[in-house]
């Protein structure tokens, strides 16, 4: 198990860099730099921007600013924001946060309403329960994140006009006057504000994932085994959890890798519409004025996550699934 | 020990007697100061985050630097009659040879942290705006034709300007705000450009931000909020008619929202106070909420046109096609094009019948520089055919399209920014019209930065036929683009040879210098006149249409500029003279 271990992380060395390396290369490829929004502006010479170039290091050969970045990294560094002239990291770290309120409740949420609706639907196929779920779960599949963000403001807009009172926020994470409240109405003032972009960024994965427990959950049950233990006369609550489930659910293991990376990539387009200030938001902004550092800096902390995810997720199935071994 | 207490009350009170005030004039607004309350909180929303709170390296539209400190300095401008007033100067003298302005400093003025505010603190800031290293966005607006504008001290309480020529844009210079040298002095000159960048990021202390203006920072949340609080040292020398300090407001918080229908709803939720709609929808339903007594608020619209332009621009260098070249080259081609440009259509389409057409590179909210005599060319098909006809297209191929007496089809590219939605439907009116008269565009909607480095590409040879893109940044005291009108600037966008092609690109040129070293305002509005008149000859580029200004805001506030001042360039108000009604 340890040589398993050592040879995925040596695995994980050129992985990385060839990974960084073609996303420092896409990054560049897009035409024009973080200046060239400033070339129309009828106040900047020529000159300025040319100097400004200079200062950022956006004139040299892409292979050199790479090099210098790779640098950079080894010593902690994940470069600097031409926007903000500050560290990345600095100014990435307060968003990853704020998302993280909305994405592990609704982490949470997600896999506590998806699967026991997923296995309702698998244990009474094609009945009314099953129907309904099923067709609530293409709705949340089929609109998308955004347009569900607007029709919550819609709707808590009509609320409000109809009866004079906000039943949530329809933006923002915080109140007017947040600094002034006592840390517990500090807290309660986010929860409040977050009960809307979480149900938001839950209801579309619940769709997807609901839908995939149903599907595995059926196939399981259709087992031999199953039929065994059912002739074996067990109880019926006994062959669904116990040896049912535990087998459906092996294929979502390794997907608890994802969430790692997800962790740090934010909600979404419910940032946006919402006014949430957490990273899909800052990094849209990053990709629109080419801060190359934010956007370089960002995708490589997302890949570390995602490999360091995929090995935990890797070891944690050859736990649960006893067909699995490293030798 | 009463006395003694007495005593230093009194001269408390002489020293505030001998602050120099100033009084901001009643006709700024529409309330009396008897009916301004204090207290209370402006409620606003920007869609993009603040970045820092360094005023040297700051670089966007509105930020942080600009807020506290109300964005004003020596000068100011009196939006009743666009002059320019003494602000925190309390006097000017200009040089005989109107190459030096000398200005006395109000006495009395205050930073928020009780040090006087000097003639040391404009010296310090414009070093260091001026230092290359630093990378200042002010850098180009302290030098004149590549001369750098110096300022000296001559004592603590004046401070003179020194231009390298006569120059009309001489008293914008001299508003820039000041910062204060006690703060970026010393770092400056021990750690140098790499210490000044270091400061303000927005990880600093609010309470070390110091200002000279209206606000100090209370909060900053990072994509949320920025909550201002009045600067009390700035009451002490900005007052209204009746003497009060100003501002009356308690605190102006300003709300990150990144989306346009979000701040809408928090418009139409009464969550903030101000906002100015630009599309004809969010425009009806903020009428629709008033109407219905769901909101107490008030919409002007069409308060004015913006202060930007949309243009069709050909490109005059074209050395591998000679036949789109000569034609890009021909006025008679491009007054053809601008008779094509439906502007009552792009008006009515795309700015939902709230526009302005643009016929002339002044911006047609600056009324008192268009010039009224000059011709327009506005659509008209028929004449387009007809001009077209004299540059010898008369026939038409199978398509339709027209050719030339060698069977040349007249057929050219028109770009613009993917994305820009405006921009895209006005190109798609134009590619319909021009069929109309027989001429084939072909539209294709490209990626910004491409667009960009097309545009701005120099030389014999350019990669472009046509491209849709607009400018903003004219101002009143000269409203022609420094880098857009001479022929080796770099926004000179129709021609990139280095030189001037047509002899009125060269008469435009020469007047551009003479204008902007005009002082008397009468004189430069003459040359201005009598350079829209060659404009409109030579037709370099063909203006369109722009959207218009609709403010609206919340019935709590008071204190918005008269209906004849509220425009793209005044606003809906002065902060400093806003109050909460209710």
């Amino acid at each position: 198990m340890t040589a398993y271990i050592l040879r995925r992380v040596l695995y994980l060395i050129p992985t990385f860099f060839g990974a960084t390396f073609l996303a420092f290369l896409i990054i560049q490829m897009a035409p024009g730099d973080y200046l060239t929004q400033l070339e129309l502006d009828p106040k900047v010479t020529p000159e300025t921007i040319a100097r400004l170039r200079a200062q950022f290091g956006l004139d040299r050969p892409v292979y050199e600013q790479y090099l210098l970045w790779m640098n950079n990294l080894f010593h902690l560094n994940l470069g600097y924001s031409f926007a903000y002239q500050a560290p990345v990291l600095e100014v990435i770290w307060p968003r990853v946060l704020n998302s993280m309120v909305i994405v592990i409740p609704s982490t949470v949420l997600l896999y506590l309403v998806a699967i026991p609706v997923g296995v309702y639907g698998a244990l009474r196929p094609y009945t009314l329960g099953d129907r309904v779920l099923s067709f609530l779960a293409y709705v949340g599949l089929s609109v998308p994140s955004f347009f569900l963000a607007l029709i919550a403001i819609y709707v808590l807009l009509q609320i409000k006009f109809a009866t004079g009172t906000l039943l949530f926020p329809v933006s923002g994470m915080t109140s007017s006057g947040f600094e002034q409240m006592p840390p517990l109405r500090q807290i309660l003032d986010i929860a409040w504000h977050a009960v809307v972009p979480v149900l938001v960024a839950t209801a579309n994965d619940i769709a997807g994932l609901s839908r995939l427990m149903r599907g595995q959950m059926l196939e399981v049950l259709s087992q031999d085994y199953i039929r065994t233990a059912r002739a074996k006369g067990l109880a019926e609550r006994a062959v669904i959890y116990k040896h049912a489930f535990r087998n459906a659910v092996i294929p979502f293991v390794a997907t608890l890798g994802g969430l790692l990376p997800g962790l740090i990539s934010g909600a979404g387009f419910v940032e946006v519409v919402m006014a949430w200030p957490g990273i899909t938001p800052f990094f849209l902004d990053a990709v629109a004025n080419q801060d190359l550092y934010v956007i370089a800096g960002f995708l490589t902390v997302s890949l570390v996550l995602l490999m360091v995810g995929n090995l935990l997720s890797d070891l944690l199935l050859a736990w649960v699934d006893p067909r699995i071994r490293y030798e | 020990m009463r006395k003694a207490l007495w005593l230093v009350g009194l001269l408390a009170l002489g020293g505030l007697a001998s602050a120099q005030t100033f009084v901001w004039p009643q006709k700024w607004t529409v309330a009396k100061p008897q009916e301004a309350k204090r207290g209370g909180t402006l409620r606003a929303a920007v869609i993009s985050d603040y970045r820092t709170f360094n005023p040297f390296i700051t670089a966007e539209a509105t930020n942080v630097p600009d807020l506290i400190s109300g964005g004003r300095g020596l000068v100011m401008r009196d939006p009743t009659t666009g002059n320019w007033i003494p602000y925190m100067a309390e006097s000017w003298t200009v040089s005989p040879n109107k190459l030096e302005i000398t200005f006395k400093i109000r006495r009395g003025m205050k930073w928020s942290d009780g040090r006087p505010i000097t003639a040391d603190d404009w010296i310090t800031t414009w070093r260091i705006h001026t230092d290359k290293a630093v990378g200042s966005n002010s850098y180009d607006s302290f030098f004149l034709d590549g001369k750098p504008i110096t300022l000296r001290k001559i004592d603590d309480y004046t401070v003179r300007f020194i231009y390298p020529k006569t120059d009309a844009e001489a008293f914008a210079v001299a508003s820039f705000e000041p910062w204060p040298a006690h703060i970026f002095g010393p770092v400056y000159q021990r750690e140098g450009a790499e210490g000044i960048k270091k400061m303000w990021g927005l990880n600093e202390d609010p309470d070390k931000i110091v200002s000279g203006g209206p606000w100090l920072i209370e909060s900053y949340r990072p994509g949320e909020r920025l909550v201002l609080k009045r600067n009390p040292a700035f009451g002490e020398w900005n007052k209204d008619e009746a003497g009060n300090p100003l501002p009356y407001l308690d605190r102006y918080e300003i709300k990150i929202v990144k989306d346009v229908n979000a701040q809408l709803a928090e418009f139409l939720a009464g969550n903030i106070d101000v906002i100015a709609p630009a599309t004809v929808d969010h425009i009806s339903q903020i009428r629709q909420a008033i109407q219905q007594g769901r909101l107490d608020a008030t919409i002007k619209v069409n308060a004015s046109p913006v202060a930007s332009s949309q243009f069709m621009v050909f490109n005059w260098n074209k050395a591998s096609d000679p036949f789109k070249q000569s034609l890009f080259r021909s006025d008679k081609f491009r007054r053809a094009m601008s008779h094509i440009v439906n502007r009552q259509a792009v008006i009515d389409i795309v700015y939902g019948g709230l526009g302005t057409p643009m016929y002339s590179s002044v911006y047609p909210v600056l009324t008192q520089w268009i010039n009224p005599k000059v011709p327009k060319y506005e659509y008209n098909l028929q004449q387009a055919a007809k001009l077209l006809a004299e540059l010898g297209f008369t026939k038409k191929d199978r398509e339709g399209y027209l050719v030339d007496s060698k069977g040349r089809r007249l057929e050219f590219n028109l770009a613009t920014n993917a994305g820009n939605t405006q921009r895209e439907q006005i190109a798609k009116l134009i590619v319909d019209e021009a069929k109309k008269v027989g001429v084939k565009v072909n539209f294709q909607a490209i990626d910004f930065n491409t667009l960009v480095g097309q545009l701005l590409s120099s030389g014999p040879d350019r990669p472009f036929d046509a491209i849709i893109i607009g400018l903003t940044g004219g101002g009143l005291d000269w409203p022609f683009g420094a880098n857009v009108v001479p022929c080796k600037g770099n926004l000179h966008m129709w021609n990139k040879s280095g030189q001037c092609l047509d002899p009125r690109e060269t008469q435009l040129d020469a007047l551009y210098s003479r204008g902007r070293a005009e002082l008397d305002f009468e004189k430069r509005v003459e040359i201005g006149y009598r350079m829209q008149e060659i404009e409109a000859q030579l037709l370099p580029v063909i203006y369109i249409a722009g959207p218009n200004y609709h403010p609206a805001w919340n019935n709590r506030l008071g204190g918005e500029h008269p209906d004849a001042i509220i425009s793209s360039i005044w606003g809906q108000r002065e902060l400093e003279l806003t109050f909460i009604k209710k």
